[in-house]
């Protein structure tokens, strides 16, 4: 985690709530409460086996994991890639197993409809392989139609493995740092910074007041929900100005004067990584070149 | 089983079903490696003017004024909560405002293109909602096309003299559904049928993603409307210091 007198200052607003809100056990069921899947991704990044490998070195694994699954394009590299990621979350990462399925439903349900439009054909006529007669068309598919579908969701699969390794291993902020490394002009930079805390401020206040809504039968209907959403959504905003104003000031009285410097921890690179890595892009591209 | 009792069986399958889908497919967020790299790098190019012209906007700002930073930060980080919120919806399952219509009328278009990459990163790696190879496909329906949309409608509707509510509605709802079809025709440019071709696959996207996203757009509407009515009743100063200008 990157620290230092700001970034303590900061914290005290509220900032630092990410990490208290997940640690006093309370997290678990506010996830549910509040819907977010915000704080659970966050909490495992930050809790992760993971977390003490180099963030660039990350980084490359999982944009080149990504770029030979899409490049590859072959159902046995795709799946290799799940199978392998989901085994280095769960053993090295520390991830249960059900709750990396449970992160994976999500962008499950979107694959399986998009599949389904990418398999099936609109047409006036019975065509291909099978037809489903609907009213007014025929809603049909074939064997080769049904595969290239399969392979698609199979790919899109593995590119969100290897995009869940980044993100469940890697803290928004060492990120960010690393993009700066990268040359994006600092102004991005510390915009997204800024952005990340300001969101777990905002996700605690919205939180409480949720419950105060709640506790008026303020979600009771239909109509009383929308009426308790436009409130709490205005109310939001207005908090957001206030709070932005106080950050503003404290900033500005500590010397702010356009670059946010933070203290990093050394992640030094681990050779045996680094050659894990190699044998895994090794294995992969031998995989693909059998699969001809 | 009797005719009536199987009837009731299918009509909770299908009510069952629709659960399932409107819970995760709220957000119309174009998955990690599901577009082929060339779209990829189409719709990052195709988007990149319009997030120049933001950051140049966002950097004068900054320039003028150095604690402007806090408030952009803070508008990003409204966003980014608004569309992760549960909102309120009749099956009583959760769905997702896309935020986008109502950070355009509030913070103008330009500024909200360049937050909206920042939110749709920060979406892909804390939500896992869309990806980073997508991420410029997803930037040009949800932070460009969007938003200009709406506050393009909204302005028309000013000059209309349109109820004032009545034009945030149709600027809200519009985008939203404007956003959905963009992202159901880079589908189908990306994945064209083969009987009809690129028209032909754009109904199927159009059609598989309608049933969860016109009743979310009205809904967008409805929200974005009720937020604006306790905004203009209680907050006319913080209405005014984000550039929101009276109508």
């Amino acid at each position: 985690m990157c620290r230092t007198s700001l970034s303590v200052l900061l914290t005290n607003g509220g900032v630092g709530s990410t990490i208290s809100t997940i640690s006093d056990g309370k997290g678990e069921g506010d996830m549910r409460h509040n819907g977010h899947g915000v704080r659970s991704v966050d909490h495992l990044a930050y809790c992760s086996g993971m977390n003490d490998w180099n963030p660039g070195f990350k980084v490359v694994l999982s944009l080149g994991t990504l770029a030979i699954c899409l490049a590859a394009d072959r159902a046995v590299v795709s799946l290799a890639v799940i199978a392998v990621l989901a085994w280095l979350q769960n053993v090295r990462g520390g991830v249960r197993l059900s709750a990396y399925i449970g992160l994976l439903r999500a962008p499950l349900v979107f694959l399986l409809l998009g599949g389904l439009a990418v398999a099936c054909d609109i047409s006036r006529v019975p065509a291909g392989d099978w037809s489903l007669p609907l009213p007014g068309f025929y809603l049909c598919t074939d064997w080769d139609r049904a595969r290239f579908a399969c392979g698609l969701v199979l790919k899109a699969l593995g590119a969100v493995s290897a995009m869940y390794l980044l993100a469940l291993t890697t803290t928004a902020c060492e990120l960010v740092s690393v993009l700066h490394r990268v040359r994006l002009p600092s102004l991005l930079t510390e915009l997204m910074y800024l952005t990340y805390r300001f969101i777990f401020v905002l996700l605690d206040t919205y939180g409480r007041m949720y419950d105060a809504a709640a506790a008026r039968l303020g979600w009771r209907d239909f109509r009383t929900s929308c009426r308790s959403f436009g409130g709490t959504a205005a109310n939001l905003l207005v908090v957001a100005l206030r709070r932005s104003r106080n950050y503003s000031n404290a900033m500005a009285a500590r010397g702010y004067d356009g670059a946010l410097h933070f203290l990093e921890e050394k992640k030094p690179l681990r050779r045996a990584q680094v050659a894990w890595t190699l044998v895994f892009w090794t294995a992969l591209l031998a995989m693909r070149l059998a699969a001809g | 089983m009797t005719g009536k009792q199987r009837k009731l069986v299918r009509i909770t399958a299908c009510a069952a079903l629709l659960g399932c889908v409107l819970p995760t497919a709220g957000a119309m967020h174009i998955m990690e490696g599901f577009l082929p790299p060339a779209m990829c790098v189409l719709w990052g190019v195709a988007a990149l003017p319009f997030l120049l012209a933001g950051y140049f906007s966002l950097q004068r700002a900054v320039v003028r004024d150095r604690r402007s930073v806090t408030l952009i930060a803070m508008a990003g980080a409204f966003i980014f909560v608004i569309s992760s919120l549960k909102i309120p919806s009749v099956t009583g399952s959760c769905s997702h405002m896309t935020g986008t219509g109502l950070g355009a009328i509030l913070f103008g278009p330009s500024a909200v293109s360049i937050l909206g990459v920042i939110v749709l990163l920060f979406q892909a790696i804390l939500l896992a909602h869309g990806g980073l190879t997508t991420l410029g496909a997803n930037t040009f329906s949800m932070a460009v096309a969007g938003p200009f949309v709406s506050f393009g409608i909204y302005k028309l509707c000013q000059k209309l003299r349109v109820n004032k509510m009545v034009s945030v509605f149709l600027a809200a709802a519009l985008g939203d559904l404007l956003t959905y079809c963009v992202t159901s025709l880079q589908l189908a440019v990306a994945y064209p049928s083969v009987v009809g071709g690129v028209s032909g696959s754009a109904v199927e996207f159009l059609g598989v993603f309608a049933p969860t996203q016109l009743p979310l757009a009205i809904l967008e509407g409805v929200l974005t409307v009720a937020v604006m009515i306790m905004l203009e009743s209680y907050a006319r100063p913080e209405l005014c210091a984000v550039g929101f200008e009276e109508g």
